[in-house]
């Protein structure tokens, strides 16, 4: 298990590196509107009804968009609650608590494509 | 003219002959208004407790041999100033590191790390002497000068959260010592390098604290350094899987 | 007392030839000086994680239909998600001013003929990406084009 770790830690560390650059710029306005405007109503709650949020999300680009927003920060968490697990003494753990956080990350992901490409 | 201040200064002891663990023994010094730590320390050895061991050397922060944690952060002892410190110091053995004795910490772990990454000039063939010398340009110089100014004083050892953890860390210097002779232009040995850092040297394990980089005294940013070679070890990585026998 | 090292720590490979004291880990960490920060950075993976997955949620109830979106918006109306996406703003923010801080010292000197740009050049790229995409797509998400 320790050496399929270190052969995957390149792949890891590109998706973790992608998950903080894209994730955080995708992430901010998708939580500012998604998050806060539209809940709290200071943003008209038809800006994000079902037809014009399956209008959006329906596109090529809307797909790409949503995909990236669901899959990518799953892998920058994992590597991150990673880190801390081992900062906090959990080395010798690290082959259960890594393979289960980047499993998280990869089911999520699989998922996340299969979301939305039933959209 | 300056006045003599008194300063506690508690010490970590450790004889492993005598005590179970470490414990802190206090001394007060009277510190002239330019001293370092290090006169401080001298001045415990020479005048109050001979039995107190400490490393230092070059006293002018070029050696490495002199740090320790004081007030909890890795330090140099022989640059820093006792004038910016309290009434009380804390001095301790450098974290991180097993101690031998009171403020002497094993250094057999860094030196082996330091060995493991190769850090010379590797050539795939040596040149002949007839071939005369090998240029390099003051640009090539300037890629990886910074990065050569480490003096192995060991505080991005003690600062490293990861290196306290996993100790197949490879850690700030050897990694940084590594990467300053991937990226110098006489070397050819960056696939071997790159595979010890993709392998047992774990670089992918540094998770930016970058504490490293804000206590070293040289100003060499392993941080950096480390952050360039994890993108060079991918790099490498993804060019060895379309030619199986690596870059150069 | 600084909390404990892993006991193999810095550790030679052959032992040595007196009783070592066990390593300790810098007495700041986890919260004091700059390793709060530091520990903080590590912890917004939980808050990232759970965004992926909360808008993992939202893709899906898409693809359900109007009734699993609709219901799935209106919980975020529940004080507990505002909270959370309160922190997660301010969490994304922190996270993105640390990465960039570091981005432009780690992109590699030379890749064959290419060198990286001057930094402020690169954060000002980086910074640019970042206020331009948030600016179009909460456009776009509140309802303002398209």
């Amino acid at each position: 298990m320790k050496h399929l770790l270190l052969r995957l830690e390149p792949v890891v560390w590109l998706l973790f590196g992608q998950g903080i650059l894209i994730g955080t710029i995708l992430l901010t306005a998708w939580v500012l509107v998604v998050g806060l405007l539209v809940p709290l109503g200071w943003v008209p709650a038809d800006a994000l009804a079902y037809q014009r949020a399956h209008r959006l999300a329906a596109n090529p680009i809307g797909r790409l968009v949503l995909l990236a927003i669901a899959a990518l920060p799953l892998w920058k968490g994992a590597h991150h609650l990673r880190a801390l697990a081992i900062d906090f003494g959990g080395a010798q753990r690290d082959t259960l608590v890594a393979p289960l956080l980047y499993g998280v990350a990869a089911v999520g992901s699989l998922l996340a494509i299969a979301a939305v490409l039933r959209i | 003219m300056s006045e003599v201040r008194k300063r506690r200064f508690v010490v970590a002891r450790f004889d492993p002959d005598r005590d179970a663990e470490p414990r802190t023994q206090t001394y007060e010094v009277p510190c002239q208004p330019d001293w370092k730590v290090l006169d401080a320390l001298n001045y415990i050895k020479d005048e109050l407790d001979s039995t107190l061991s400490h490393r230092w050397s070059c006293r002018m922060a070029v050696c490495g041999s002199c740090g320790m944690n004081v007030d909890g952060k890795p330090t140099l002892t022989c640059k820093q100033a006792v004038e910016g410190y309290g009434d009380q110091v804390e001095i301790e053995p450098l974290s991180n590191f097993p101690v031998i004795r009171d403020l002497v910490v094993e250094l057999e772990g860094f030196l082996e790390k330091l060995q493991h990454v190769k850090p010379w000039i590797v050539r795939a063939k040596e040149l002949a002497v007839e071939a005369g010398p090998v240029r390099q340009s003051p640009e090539e110089l300037e890629l990886f000068t910074q990065f050569s100014y480490c003096i192995n004083c060991m505080l991005c050892y003690a600062a490293c959260p990861v290196v306290a953890n996993e100790p197949e860390f490879l850690g700030p210097a050897a990694i940084a010592l590594g990467h300053r002779y991937n990226i110098d232009s006489r070397d050819e040995g960056a696939h071997e390098r790159n595979e010890i850092f993709r392998g047992e040297g774990t670089i992918f394990s540094c998770s930016y604290a970058n504490e490293c980089s804000e206590v070293c005294p040289k100003h060499v940013d392993p941080a950096a350094a480390i952050n360039q070679a994890k993108f060079n070890a991918v790099i490498d990585w993804a060019t060895s899987l379309v030619l199986p026998r690596g870059g150069r | 007392m600084a909390r404990p090292a892993h006991p193999h720590a810095m550790a030679a490979s052959k032992p040595g030839r007196t009783r070592t004291a066990p390593p300790r880990m810098p007495p700041e960490f986890p919260m004091r000086g700059r390793y709060r920060a530091y520990t903080l950075f590590d912890a917004t993976g939980l808050v990232y994680l759970l965004l992926g997955l909360l808008a993992l949620r939202l893709a899906w109830a898409l693809g359900d239909g109007e009734a699993a979106w609709s219901a799935a918006m209106a919980g975020f109306r529940n004080p507990l998600y505002l909270a959370f996406h309160a922190l997660a703003l301010v969490s994304v923010l922190f996270v993105g001013v640390r990465f960039f801080r570091l981005f432009p010292k780690a992109q590699p000197p030379k890749l064959g003929p290419l060198e990286p740009p001057p930094a402020p050049v690169i954060l000002g790229g980086l910074y640019g990406a970042w206020i331009a995409v948030t600016l179009l797509l909460g456009a776009i998400l509140a309802g303002g084009i398209f």
